[in-house]
């Protein structure tokens, strides 16, 4: 979606090159499940530290459509989740989401609702898509609890230091 | 036996939700409402401190979080003996109004709308209004670069739904128009809960910010945009198509079911709750022309689970419910309990809660032959959000007056700590319907926990005498004329808001090539 060009694209862009961009970090994920709430456990431990201007750390929790703000505001988005991709557990991916086909391609194959990357495609339709990386980690457990994993858990400063490094990236 | 067809998973619905129906002569003859997903979170508060209840339950939902936190404050509050000072409550409604507001554009434009419209003609709109030309030219865009989705996958436009360019095309600007409402609507509660998502101000006794004038100046800033939304644009947009091209729809009165309804009621407009903005009351078997609303007695509930996947129990009451699963159980066909009143099954949500206040707009569409079902559902859901709108405005100006007093409080702090012991059950009318939740506290820990949240009510299976649950009932007759596109018994379901199991968030991309994204 984010190859189309629409006339908000330019407009939310249009003049302001001053301003340094808008960089969100948006963890996301069910705290009660385990290891399907990884995001929100990261957010959670990068709030804590010293973040370069213009990063900012969203804990977006379950929900959906009603971060479409935090997203269409971004220039670029940094989506932490876990991701189901089949590997074995603590595999950390990353991707952009360019990369994957994240819309149901039926009623039948469709695995979940509005999720997360249905708000971010969708936000094309309000204002701009910004530019989205996803850093996943797969789960070991989905069952429901609030505690990650040992093995889950042990990943979290890898995965802030890859947060890290992309951030160096883009800044 | 008919042609059986299944739906699994509904989509555009928030949830995961399996309706099959049978089909005789082209209609559904019936049906079956499956919750696909285990629930069961109300486990994990065994053994906790009761006042981490309202944070924990607001973790079970990603769409109605806010709902169960308020519940759960509600239900701690009785079970602490907590009496919330005037000022925490007028806090309380206002960010569950707030709730209310986005909910329901959300549920009309983006889950709802596309099942009546026929998206497609939007290319054939021949007007020279700009916007709606930049409309169809990002739509038209959509189609050709093959990237429509959230508009696609759809089921066939039928006889009902509406083609007329001009309609459609104006219905698709509101459609990104609500998701720039919605944006902005997501701060509002935000305001007041300290953060968005999962707010962090309602516990047990009020709330735990005082507020300033700067907030409620901010509110009512935000207010007014959404006020001028909900009433030039949702509203008309309802009754366009309510009493237009969705007319013949309306009066068929598709989507029924058992016509009985129940309201905790919500809102209170004073100290004491006894006035509430939305009535609570119970129908059994609704005669439009004389409606007679008994009292609400939550005693009166029951659930049942002959036909759920948890161990064979007896129908109980709520405080009794146990989550045992029982998976091999012969004739389970849902996660969902069967909650009962006085053995009824109940509609909650919009429909109910405009009914149960005899609400003379809502009245006045059935006088003039609209029948109650899944149009007149549409039109209480946007009725009820004006009435929540402008009594927001009224709390306002109430906690502007409340701050001016001197002693002016926001929290009971005396019953902060918990009881010995203790029961309570919190009520709320959430969006979607009644929900409630049940606690028993024990050596100052939480003993058991039951929610029974508005899907259960609505998309319950049978109980043990074979009643049917609301949506299953509610689909019997329904006109499924293509088997291959029962877009009908879409349309059904969805004007329910349904909502099951409460927000699975993983990323599952839809390829096979996902390893190749392994970097570690």
């Amino acid at each position: 979606m984010s190859e189309i060009p629409s006339p908000s694209q330019t407009n939310s862009k249009g003049g302001e090159t001053i301003s340094p961009q808008k960089i969100v970090i948006l963890g996301v994920g069910n705290l009660l499940l385990s290891d399907e709430g990884f995001g929100v456990h990261v957010a959670n431990e990068l709030m804590k530290l010293d973040l370069p201007q213009g990063v900012s750390v969203v804990e977006g929790g379950t929900d959906g459509f009603r971060l479409i703000d935090t997203i269409t505001e971004a220039d670029r988005l940094i989506v932490v989740d876990a991701v189901k991709g089949g590997a074995s557990p603590g595999t950390i991916y990353r991707f952009n989401i360019d990369e994957v086909q994240s819309c149901p391609s039926g009623f039948k194959t469709s695995v979940h609702q509005i999720g997360i990357l249905e708000v971010i495609n969708l936000s094309g339709l309000i204002g701009k898509t910004p530019h989205t990386i996803v850093i996943g980690i797969e789960p070991k457990s989905l069952e429901m609890g609030m505690e990650l994993s040992p093995e889950i858990k042990a990943r979290i400063p890898r995965i802030i230091e890859l947060i890290k490094e992309e951030l160096k990236r883009i800044i | 036996m008919g042609k059986k067809i299944t739906i699994d998973p509904m989509t555009r619905i928030e949830g995961h939700l399996k309706i099959e129906v049978e089909i005789e002569d082209g209609k559904v003859k019936n049906a079956w409402s499956s919750g696909t997903m285990a629930r069961g979170f109300e486990a994990l508060l065994l053994g906790k401190d009761p006042r981490d209840a309202s944070y924990v339950t607001s973790r079970f939902c990603g769409v109605c979080y806010s709902v169960h936190q308020i519940c759960s404050a509600r239900a701690l509050d009785a079970a602490f003996g907590a009496n919330v000072p005037w000022g925490g409550n007028l806090i309380r409604n206002l960010v569950m109004g707030a709730e209310y507001i986005y909910d329901h554009l959300i549920h009309f434009y983006q889950l709802s709308a596309l099942d009546y419209i026929d998206i497609m003609a939007v290319a054939n709109y021949t007007g020279k209004d700009r916007d709606l030309l930049a409309v169809k030219d990002k739509i038209v865009g959509l189609v050709k670069a093959n990237d429509t989705f959230p508009l696609t996958p759809r089921y066939k436009p039928d006889e009902f739904s509406v083609k007329d360019p001009d309609m459609v095309i104006s219905a698709v600007s509101h459609y990104i128009k609500a998701l720039k409402m919605n944006a902005k609507a997501r701060n509002m509660g935000a305001i007041w809960g300290g953060r968005t998502p999962h707010y962090q101000n309602i516990v047990v006794g009020g709330v735990t910010s005082y507020p300033d004038i700067n907030q409620v100046a901010r509110f009512r800033t935000m207010l007014d945009e959404q006020k001028k939304f909900v009433e030039e644009v949702y509203i008309p947009d309802v009754l366009a198509f309510g009493t237009g091209p969705l007319w013949p729809l309306a009066k068929m009165g598709v989507g029924g079911g058992h016509y009985n309804y129940l309201a905790y009621g919500d809102f209170p407009k004073d100290q004491k709750g006894k006035n509430l903005v939305f009535p609570a009351g119970v129908i059994i078997g609704l005669n439009p022309a004389n409606i007679k609303v008994d009292p609400f007695n939550p005693d009166d509930i029951t659930e049942a689970v002959k036909y759920s996947w948890y161990r064979e129990n007896k129908p109980v009451h709520p405080y009794k419910g146990e989550q045992v699963f029982d998976l091999d159980k012969k004739d389970a066909y849902s996660f969902v309990k069967a909650p009962r009143y006085k053995n009824n099954a109940m509609e909650v949500g919009p429909m109910a809660r405009m009914i149960v206040a005899k609400n003379p707009t809502l009245l006045d569409l059935v006088s003039k032959g609209a029948k109650p079902g899944a149009v007149a559902r549409h039109a209480a859901r946007a009725i009820e959000t004006k009435l929540i709108v402008d009594a927001c405005y009224t709390w306002l100006d109430e906690l502007l007056t409340e701050m001016t007093k001197p002693g002016f409080r926001i929290h009971d702090t005396e019953h902060w700590d918990p009881p010995e012991s203790g029961m309570g059950s919190g009520f709320h009318e959430a969006p979607r319907g009644a929900l409630g939740h049940w606690v028993k506290v024990k050596n100052k820990k939480i003993d058991n926990y039951q929610c029974v949240v508005p899907s259960t009510w609505n998309a319950s299976p049978r109980c043990e005498n074979g009643v049917r649950g609301q949506y299953e009932e509610s689909l019997i007759g329904a006109p499924v004329p293509d088997p291959e596109n029962p877009i009908n018994v879409v349309r059904i379901i969805r004007s329910f808001d349904p909502c099951l199991a409460c927000a699975i968030h993983i990323i599952d991309p839809n390829t096979n090539e996902i390893r190749k994204f392994m970097i570690e």
